[in-house]
């Protein structure tokens, strides 16, 4: 049985690439915390046993040394505001877009009460006109067609979706562009460290590198109605020879759906309403 | 002196007052009083009620937790059908888990530790700490009171409106609080919801415009904005602190009341696929940003009172001088200036430019600091002191132990990269009942045993206080402490079931061990109901300064009437000269003729 007393026990286990220096960064505070707390708490007991009421002793009627006021000021603000700016470096490599690394897979996402959705570029790698790639697809998303994906678009004749999972290949720099498409959701893999939250109306940048394979969880982390318990999804890191082999599946299965929808034209509009 | 003058309190007025007073019919003395020792008994009333309401609460919530699936015992068979998966049961829904944490969170926070903290403190405190016989808008003081009541019943009603209770968090985020797929001028949970918390934020707006007042114009005779008692120096600055930051909430409720009942979109975005069909235009970040904005200072709001109650309690009985005075002002100062720039850190997954996550983080982390000095100062003053154990110091003692680890749990989430695996687990749920009920409530319950005296004429057993102190420290710990490795593991807030997911299986055992000490604490308080009704008809008659307390409120009578001091109060000295050398008492009251000189930072008693 592990112990409540320590929280480095606890995390699971980490599989990112920058989940490392969190976890280190969190260690570093927990440690700092430790120390503090020992100062605090070793202090307190020995006044309260030390100074406690005893018969024919008294207060010492002292209001205060300028000297320990300024030390005890300056001091913290030396080790708080040290453990900001460290923390500041790791914040810039992990969330500002300027220091994204370059993508080598690139999914978009959409939460909805209370599945996650996930849209693939397919085996040419390369999104059709949709919601995230041009504004104005904004107009097209429907309970059916979630991304406001434009059927005519060639590009996007490989695109397909999967709902409550997804794949992503090991040891690549994975951008997933998250929004939704009703309330708040929050994208959160904690064994990979990340947690986003997704807006309705922006397209928010999630990015990590897994390096171990296997099957993980995604969870919602934002209260978004009385199904936020189970909004819940799997995702699996496959080598990059699994991955393209599933890609490509994936892609052909689609593409072979879209040609048979072609050819009857009635059932076209089921499968891409660009109905208003 | 020349602020004498300006301080100095028309004070022969009270004595025609309170002839007037004799005749009052009994509803102008116990209910719509302008005493505001009849407002605070009032507010501390009404608070106590939605302590139990809004801890039973937490215990179901608990119990979902614990034992998903499994009925509630003894009460789950009386739950309405709406709350219950089938009637009778006793099986919870998601629906009611979501309705209860809402609950759970808005009670406590609005009328619970915000009523208890600034509302029943505050208007006890100040005029009879400042040695005057009343509050200088004693009318506004009553209407104050009088909006907590109707906004109880109205966030209450809630469970009559078509879908139940509110159900978006006490935070309430739009676009889930904002779309109700109900037609205009439909009162749902979350309109009420919003209602009741607008009428609330204005009566804080009222109890704090009349705090600066009173504070600034009815000192008594001689006292000096730097003689007074931090425990008035921090109410004053949390009436500051609320008057300027609640009226950017009651903003923030009102676009999305409207947006509730009149389906405007201040807060919806284009190109939502609901069943609904307003929308657009809006941004739902901004509501967290304006909410935040006040939402943050109230924490300090629902902190600081406290944190002057437990400096008075420990300096008294340390039987010492608060140590630092000065600092300890300065620093509830810089902690309620800081508060009011650092809102983001709520938000640092939100979705916010990232840039303002790194501002955010380095204004939050420096609050460390004035935090720090504060705890610093509490041990200063138990340094060679003369601590007597009564419950009141106990309890003050629990809050500076408890602020502590709530403080700096708090470091964690102040470092926007740690956050990122911490945010919305249950490490911030541990945090905030680590400062909210290990610091606020430990800090109420040390100015109810140290005040009750003067409240209500009557002693507090004193061993059945350390018997509920005692229970409570450690269901209290027993719950919330194991609530931090949850948010480790990874263990989300707000969630109905978590053994939906794999990684959270593990946590299990330490669920139900949460619950243990839940039900425990919860249970606890039934001591304190207990000694306060025993006390208050079979108590030991209190004398006029059981403590030998410096501060004015004890030159007044034991339960003290209309217009509070029986004699003229001038004021010769600060509040905490305690054991002063040369003189036999250990205590020397704000009130006593006498004059001292200071060296170096002692204080000699010079005939």
């Amino acid at each position: 049985m592990k112990s409540v007393f320590d929280f480095l026990g606890w995390f699971p286990e980490n599989i990112s690439t920058f989940g490392g220096e969190l976890d280190a960064l969190f260690a570093i505070i927990w440690w700092v915390c430790v120390g503090i707390f020992f100062l605090t708490f070793g202090l307190m007991a020995i006044f309260m046993i030390v100074y406690r009421n005893r018969d024919g002793h008294r207060g010492y009627n002292y209001h205060g040394n300028n000297i320990l006021e300024i030390a005890w000021t300056i001091l913290p603000t030396i080790l708080f505001a040290g453990i900001g700016l460290y923390s500041n470096e790791i914040w810039e490599v992990t969330k500002y877009s300027n220091r994204n690394p370059k993508p080598d897979v690139e999914i978009l996402m959409l939460g909805k009460q209370f599945t996650w959705m996930f849209l693939y570029p397919g085996a040419d790698g390369k999104f059709g006109r949709n919601a995230y790639t041009d504004r104005t697809a904004r107009a097209d998303m429907s309970a059916t067609n979630p991304f406001g994906r434009d059927s005519l678009d060639p590009a996007g004749a490989d695109d397909f979706m999967v709902e409550n999972q997804f794949r992503v290949p090991v040891n690549a720099n994975v951008v997933v562009r998250g929004s939704t498409i009703d309330v708040l959701h929050s994208f959160f893999l904690p064994h990979a460290r990340v947690k986003q939250d997704v807006i309705p109306g922006t397209w928010m940048n999630i990015w990590f590198n897994i390096f171990k394979t296997g099957k993980y969880e995604l969870a919602c982390a934002e209260l978004c109605g009385s199904g936020h318990y189970a909004m819940r999804a799997e995702y699996q890191v496959l080598s990059n020879a699994d991955y393209d082999a599933w890609l490509n599946q994936k892609s052909a299965e689609i593409k072979g759906m879209n040609a048979g929808v072609a050819e009857e034209p009635a059932a076209a509009d089921t499968t891409a309403p660009k109905s208003m | 002196m020349s602020t004498e003058a300006i301080a100095h309190s028309p004070s022969h007025e009270h004595v025609h007052e309170e002839a007037h007073h004799h005749v009052l019919p009994w509803y102008r003395r116990y209910l719509f009083s302008t005493d505001h020792k009849v407002i605070a008994k009032q507010f501390m009333l009404t608070s106590f009620i939605f302590l139990f309401i809004g801890g039973a609460f937490a215990l179901i919530i608990r119990w979902q937790l614990a034992y998903p699936g499994k009925p509630i015992p003894v009460i789950g068979a009386l739950f309405p059908s709406t709350w219950v998966t089938e009637p009778g049961s006793g099986i919870i829904t998601p629906e009611f888990f979501a309705q209860l944490l809402t609950m759970h969170g808005s009670i406590m926070i609005f009328f619970v530790i915000i009523p208890l903290a600034v509302g029943m403190f505050g208007n006890f405190c100040i005029p009879l700490m400042i040695g005057t016989n009343d509050m200088a808008l004693p009318r506004l003081n009553m209407w104050s009171f009088w909006l907590l009541p109707p906004a109880g019943l109205i966030i209450l009603t809630g469970f009559f409106t078509p879908s139940g209770y509110a159900a978006a968090g006490w935070t309430s985020y739009p676009p889930l609080a904002a779309q109700t797929g109900y037609p205009t001028f439909t009162f749902t949970g979350q309109t009420l919801w919003l209602i009741a918390v607008f009428l609330i934020g204005f009566s804080s707006i009222m109890g704090g415009v009349n705090y600066i007042t009173t504070v600034l114009n009815k000192r008594a005779k001689g006292m000096r904005l730097f003689d007074m008692p931090l425990t008035i120096w921090a109410i004053f600055i949390t009436a500051i602190l609320a008057v300027l930051g609640t009226p950017v909430l009651a903003a923030g409720l009102a676009m999305l009341f409207f947006d509730n009942f009149l389906h405007t979109s201040f807060f919806l975005p284009d190109n939502l696929v609901t069943s609904s069909k307003y929308f657009g235009g809006g941004q739902p970040v901004l509501f967290q940003h304006v909410f935040w904005f006040y939402s943050h200072p109230a924490v300090y709001i629902m902190l600081v009172p406290l944190m002057g109650v437990v400096s008075d309690v420990i300096s008294t009985f340390s039987r010492k001088p608060i140590f630092g005075y000065k600092a300890m002002i300065f620093a509830i100062a810089s902690i309620a200036g800081l508060g009011f720039i650092v809102w983001g850190h709520h938000m640092f997954q939100s979705g916010m430019n990232p840039l303002l996550g790194t501002t955010f983080m380095l204004s939050t982390i420096v609050i460390a600091v004035p935090s720090a000095i504060k705890v610093f100062n509490w041990l200063g003053t138990l340094w060679r002191g003369n601590i007597h154990y009564s419950a009141a110091m106990l309890s003050a003692l629990a809050f500076v132990s408890m602020f502590i680890i709530g403080g700096l749990s708090g470091v964690f989430m102040a470092s926007a990269p740690v956050d990122i695996y911490i945010h919305d687990t249950y490490f911030i749920v541990a945090h905030i009942h680590y400062v909210l009920f290990g610091g606020s409530l430990f800090g109420i319950f040390a100015g109810l045993y140290y005040w009750f005296p003067k409240m209500f004429g009557k002693m507090l057993s004193e061993t059945w206080g350390r018997r509920h102190l005692f229970w409570t420290f450690i269901g209290f710990n027993v719950c919330f402490f194991p609530m931090h490795v949850l948010g480790l593991g990874g263990h989300m807030r707000r969630i109905y079931d978590p053994n939906v997911y794999d990684f959270l299986k593990g946590l299990h055992p330490m669920n139900q061990i949460i619950t243990y000490g839940a039900f425990l604490l919860g249970f606890a308080q039934l001591i304190l109901i207990g000694n306060i009704l025993y006390s208050l008809f079979f108590g030991k008659k209190a004398s006029r300064n059981p403590w030998h307390a410096n501060s004015l409120e004890w030159a007044a009578p034991p339960h003290p009437g209309h217009g509070n001091f029986d004699s003229d109060i001038t004021v010769y000295r600060g509040p905490y000269e305690y054991s002063v050398a040369d003189r036999e008492l250990d205590y020397w009251p704000q009130w006593e003729p006498g004059k001292a000189i200071s060296i170096h930072h002692h204080t000699i008693a010079v005939d």
